[in-house]
């Protein structure tokens, strides 16, 4: 069954489509992360998501309902930024969020900060960033929430409390419940999410299980003798979905059929020809445009 | 178990791919003997800090080849058969290990012939020849 399907969700803002057309469905049981360059529109979803935008068209549903009030409670949502009220002590915090879910298990909260080291008795103006962030993910794994939004979950923290979190994600996936999460820094989501969406400039661009995508995407290189050769077609093939020629060397994208490409493209006189896996850094950046994905990417992974 | 699996997320080779392999790999060895328990899909999903779906993905691959059987409300054992199986799981890694090495042989342009003496001295390193 799937929890939560998002059906042609359009969002503008002004002038700009900040979401654009994007169909998904989110399975329970799950980790499922979006990745896509900054202002790709993973915000906009998760808020429409939620409720605290109103989508221009499409429609988000759980369970095949609407969000409603009693559906809201289920939901645990980390912003990416923080949300702590900067004159408030975090125990304070604690207390807000007991009196405000049903579902609340302070002594959870409590054991959550004591992990990420978050000092209870500081205001949160006092806390670093990724102090912050810490106390937003305490707060919300211990809301005993069936369904997870995380919005850049590990920003500022440490790679200790970073594993940290993948590993409270992937718990709650294992306890049944749906976990949602966009992040920067692909290995994490390489290694927690077991289904992954990727947007850009408001566009669904790919979705699919990360096993899957890695099992069927590979590059085919071949190796000419010279400048002058001729594909015989491979190019055009509907399984080549990209082909970057330079001198004489050529390398294809192919979703499919790899090893059959393959040898075809040894029957064009290539000399050597090689069947190169990719991961998924090197999937997310064919399938963005270049220019955007490298820099953004680049820097971001500079934090680990 | 002992803690023989890891995995790496970064490598272009699918998670629950690297996890059958090692499962077979560890039985072949006789790391994993028959009738021994593994971790549950939970348990090993929170040790190797991947998704509990991809670990199942693996388990049922394994239950699927006979490597290893599941009773709901025991866990997953090592199958008696699938440790005699065990000397097909080596030549199975032998195989592809032995055709990685070829392909590259021929990507760099070798010959037949000139591969052929490459293989033969390798192996007269590895596997001499009784000199009696």
């Amino acid at each position: 069954m799937s929890t939560i399907t998002i059906s042609n969700l359009h969002k503008r803002y002004g002038s700009v489509a900040a979401v654009d057309g994007v169909t998904l469905e989110i399975p329970t049981s799950s980790v499922f992360g979006i990745l896509g360059p900054n202002g790709a529109g993973k915000t906009t979803i998760f808020k429409c998501m939620l409720n605290l935008a109103q989508p221009n068209a499409g429609a988000i549903r759980y369970e095949g309902r609407p969000l409603s009030a009693p559906l809201f409670e289920r939901i645990a949502y980390v912003p990416e930024r923080s949300v702590l009220y900067d004159w408030m002590t975090i125990a304070e915090h604690l207390e807000m969020n007991r009196r405000a879910y049903a579902t609340f298990d302070s002594g959870r909260a409590g054991e959550l900060l004591e992990q990420f080291n978050v000092d209870r008795r500081k205001r949160a103006r006092a806390l670093s960033k990724g102090m912050r962030t810490a106390a937003m993910v305490a707060f919300a794994f211990a809301r005993n929430a069936e369904v997870l939004i995380l919005d850049e979950p590990t920003g500022g923290l440490d790679p200790v409390n970073q594993r940290h979190v993948l590993s409270l994600m992937i718990n709650e996936a294992a306890r049944g419940n749906s976990v949602i999460f966009s992040s920067h820094q692909i290995g994490q989501v390489e290694r927690a999410a077991e289904r992954i969406a990727i947007v850009d400039r408001g566009r669904l661009v790919l979705e699919g299980l990360v096993d899957d995508l890695k099992a069927d995407r590979k590059i085919v290189e071949g190796i000419f003798p010279d400048t002058r050769f001729r594909l015989d077609g491979i190019a055009d093939d509907a399984r080549v979905a990209r082909t970057d020629r330079t001198e004489r060397i050529v390398r294809l994208l192919v979703t499919a059929g790899a090893d059959e490409i393959a040898q075809r493209l040894s029957g064009t006189g290539a000399t050597a020809v090689r069947v190169l896996d990719l991961n998924l850094e090197d999937i997310f950046l064919y399938a963005v445009s270049p220019a955007t994905a490298t820099t953004d990417v680049i820097a971001e992974e500079r934090v680990l | 178990m002992p803690a023989v699996l890891t995995v790496d997320p970064r490598s272009g080779v699918p998670i629950y791919l690297q996890i059958i392999e090692q499962v077979k790999r560890s039985v072949a060895l006789g790391v994993l003997q028959a009738g021994e328990q593994l971790p549950t899909v939970k348990q090993l999903s929170i040790d190797l800090t991947v998704n509990p779906n991809t670990v199942a993905r693996a388990y049922r691959e394994l239950e699927r080849e006979q490597v290893i059987e599941t009773t709901p409300g025991r866990g997953s054992f090592v199958r008696p058969d699938g440790v005699a199986e065990s000397p097909r799981v080596a030549a199975d890694i032998g195989r592809a290990a032995l055709t990685a090495a070829l392909r590259e042989a021929k990507a760099v342009g070798l010959g037949r012939d000139e591969t052929r003496a490459l293989f033969e001295a390798v192996l007269e390193r590895w596997f001499p020849t009784e000199s009696t």
